[in-house]
């Protein structure tokens, strides 16, 4: 916890054309006797206007904890999230509700994320209702704008969410959230749960829906191969620390960071002849627990170039621009 | 060839719901040799793990294998009796499931459960236990002589995959069925349970049948892929054929339709156009019709059979790959919508 304080915020924070910053940000989680899960511990980036931000890890790495900082529907335990020149960590109640307006989230079950009982054009009018923005015929006008602009028969209003198909039910959030014409939209696993058939419609129509709207799309997900597809950029997060931002051709191109290159290496490509000549880069051991995370760089433990002990036991390395753009938190970045 | 030891033929599987008869797997006939590793590869729906279950009889309420054979040994799994299968399940055949978390019972010991799965097969007790504290260490789960006494909640993800993968083992079977093995895990530990079951394939020579809807995980780790839609085969080949020269346009949009890791340039994805169809009114003639870039008009009537099309390859369609590409130019269509194509009726969903 003492090492926190070392992180460095990120060269390019503070550029003209950030939408979404965040410093330094720390969430702890209580976990009874005195403990506490570290789900993001000291995590600094920006989210640039109109870009992609690809965010990857393992499961238990602090990726939909982060998510739901950046969209302040959990409070920091510390830290500083801006959204443009506002200071989101600082606000509360009304002001910070209509700060949201402006900060969407697309989930990733299409069956758990829609009311069963309300009817289609109810649950895509929920956001402009909870903000009083239109009514009467203006709110179904809306409404039946949004079911086109998503690829659904405008008709659809009436009827409910069992009636539709997963793909069409994740066609019916990204709808909702598009509602209030945020600046950003958080996907969370938005794809994860669909076919694969039905994921490339859907990441076709988010594409499509960016350049349309000028949408910010922090994008999150397991799936590294659909993580590089659609984004410009892309950040991977290792036990509640970010450990490489790069553009999403130099992450899988020329990683980095040991763990980035171990995650790309064993992600099967669909071709015998390459999957077969493909050297797995295996990591020893399990991911440690974020209670007590271990000393100096977290991942220490399973690094096949740790240098050990020291530094890489002792010393955490600060997250830093090793080629333009192209920012690790490794000390032997060089090995890699 | 030698004989194979699994022979499938016309499999037809039924679910009786309220809505009225959902034929699931509806005539799917294969081989499965000996020592191979069979990949069935298909979307939700498409009947792969139905098929899967049926072979061991183990389909749930509502469903009913209503026909066809499953030969194994010369006998037909089909007909014999309750007991007789439950002989067959986990000591010839064994499956793995895709959540190592609800597999396993949650207030037993671990490796008491897979001595259990010995036990039941006939095996002396002391026997059984020792073989257990092996299984584990060929699943390479580290210090097996302490983890037998583990309890399910104890080990992660992967390790209790890994168990499930040991218990699988444990009677030396024939033929190992993995259903959507890795699909609950994290990549990492995905790759490493792959490796694991291709090594157990080549060391121990039983069949793997692998059922999955990740191409990748087929491309590392098979020899021969089935692929299945809306309870049919549509295609069928070498793992070499099926991704370098698909014939079923299903099996040629899907392989389009994934981002690759290693792909050089952004190109927009190729979707597939509509949705699986609703197999309580399954469309005529063929299955993939309403959403075939490359539909004639005989593919809106006519059921088309699986029929050989090159060594080792059998599709099910009217017109084939290699006539898409020559005569439909296939490879430069940008449009992908229904007809496009062939342009019968183009652009039109049903």
């Amino acid at each position: 916890m003492a090492q926190a304080a070392q992180i460095q915020p990120t060269p390019s924070a503070g550029a003209a054309n950030a939408l979404v910053r965040v410093e330094n940000v720390v969430k702890h989680f209580p976990a009874g006797l005195g403990t506490s899960v570290k789900a993001v511990d000291g995590v600094s980036f920006e989210i640039r206007e109109g870009e992609t931000l690809g965010l990857v890890g393992e499961s238990g790495c602090g990726k939909s904890t982060l998510a739901r900082l950046v969209t302040q529907l959990i409070p920091v335990t510390s830290g500083h999230v801006f959204l443009g020149d506002v200071e989101l960590t600082r606000m509360h109640g009304e002001k910070l509700r209509q700060q949201r307006r402006q900060l969407q989230m697309i989930f990733q079950d299409p069956f758990a994320s829609l009311d069963p009982r309300m009817t289609v054009g109810d649950i895509i009018a929920e956001p402009l209702d909870n903000f009083g923005v239109l009514r009467g015929r203006k709110r179904n006008e809306r409404v039946q704008e949004l079911l086109r602009l998503v690829g659904l028969n405008p008709n659809f209003n009436n009827r409910y969410p069992h009636e539709f198909s997963g793909g069409q039910r994740q066609r019916i959030g990204i709808a909702r959230a598009l509602a209030l014409n945020p600046k950003l939209v958080v996907c969370d696993e938005a794809i994860s749960a669909l076919d694969v058939s039905i994921q490339a419609q859907i990441v076709n129509l988010l594409e499509d829906l960016q350049q349309k709207l000028k949408l910010t799309y922090l994008f999150i997900a397991h799936d590294l191969s659909v993580v590089r597809h659609i984004s410009d950029r892309v950040m991977v997060m290792y036990l509640g620390k970010i450990v490489e931002i790069a553009d999403s051709v130099g992450t899988y191109s020329s990683p980095k960071h040991p763990y980035t290159k171990a995650l790309l290496s064993a992600i099967p490509v669909p071709d015998p002849k390459i999957q077969r000549g493909r050297r797995l880069v295996e990591l020893s051991g399990e991911i440690p627990s974020p209670i007590n995370p271990p000393s100096g760089c977290r991942f220490h433990t399973r690094c096949p170039i740790a240098h050990l002990p020291t530094p890489c036991a002792d010393n955490e390395p600060p997250l830093e621009e090793k080629v333009r753009d192209h920012l690790a938190a490794c000390h032997y970045s060089q090995d890699v | 060839m030698a004989t194979p030891i699994l022979q499938v033929r016309d499999l037809r599987t039924q679910f009786m719901t309220d809505g009225g008869i959902v034929t699931a797997v509806d005539g799917v006939s294969f081989d499965l040799h000996q020592g191979e590793s069979l990949g069935i590869v298909g979307e939700s729906g498409s009947g792969k793990s139905v098929t899967a279950l049926s072979l061991l009889r183990l389909v749930p309420d509502p469903g009913r294998v209503v026909g066809g054979k499953v030969l194994f040994k010369n006998q037909d799994l089909l007909q014999l009796t309750d007991d007789e299968i439950r002989e067959v399940r986990g000591r010839d055949i064994s499956m793995i499931f895709q959540d190592p978390q609800s597999s396993l019972n949650p207030v037993l010991r671990t490796g008491f459960q897979i001595d259990e799965a010995m036990l039941a097969h006939g095996r002396p007790k002391a026997e059984a236990h020792a073989r257990t504290v092996d299984l584990l260490k060929q699943v390479r789960i580290p210090a097996a002589e302490s983890r037998v006494k583990d309890f399910p909640h104890q080990l992660s993800g992967g390790m209790r995959q890994r168990a499930m993968i040991a218990m699988g083992l444990s009677n030396a079977p024939q033929i190992l069925i993995a259903d959507e093995p890795t699909t609950a895990l994290d990549v990492t530990v995905q790759a490493q349970i792959l490796e694991l079951l291709g090594d157990l394939n080549r060391e121990l020579g039983a069949a793997v049948i692998m059922i999955t809807h990740n191409m990748g995980v087929v491309a590392g780790l098979c020899t021969r892929v089935i692929v299945m839609y809306a309870g049919q085969i549509v295609e069928q080949g070498t793992v070499e054929q099926i991704f370098a020269n698909p014939q079923h346009p299903y099996t040629w949009s899907l392989l389009r339709s994934m981002p690759r890791v290693d792909a050089v340039r952004h190109e927009r994805l190729r979707s597939i156009e509509g949705i699986a169809p609703d197999l309580l009114h399954p469309p005529a003639g063929c299955r993939f019709h309403p959403r075939c870039p490359f539909r004639i008009e005989k593919c809106y009537t006519d059921e088309p059979v699986l029929e050989e099309h090159g060594p080792d390859n059998l599709a099910a369609c009217w017109v084939t790959m290699d006539r898409a590409r020559k005569e439909m130019g296939a490879d430069d269509l940008v449009d992908i919508r229904p007809g496009a194509g062939s342009g019968v009726h183009k652009g039109q969903v049903k």
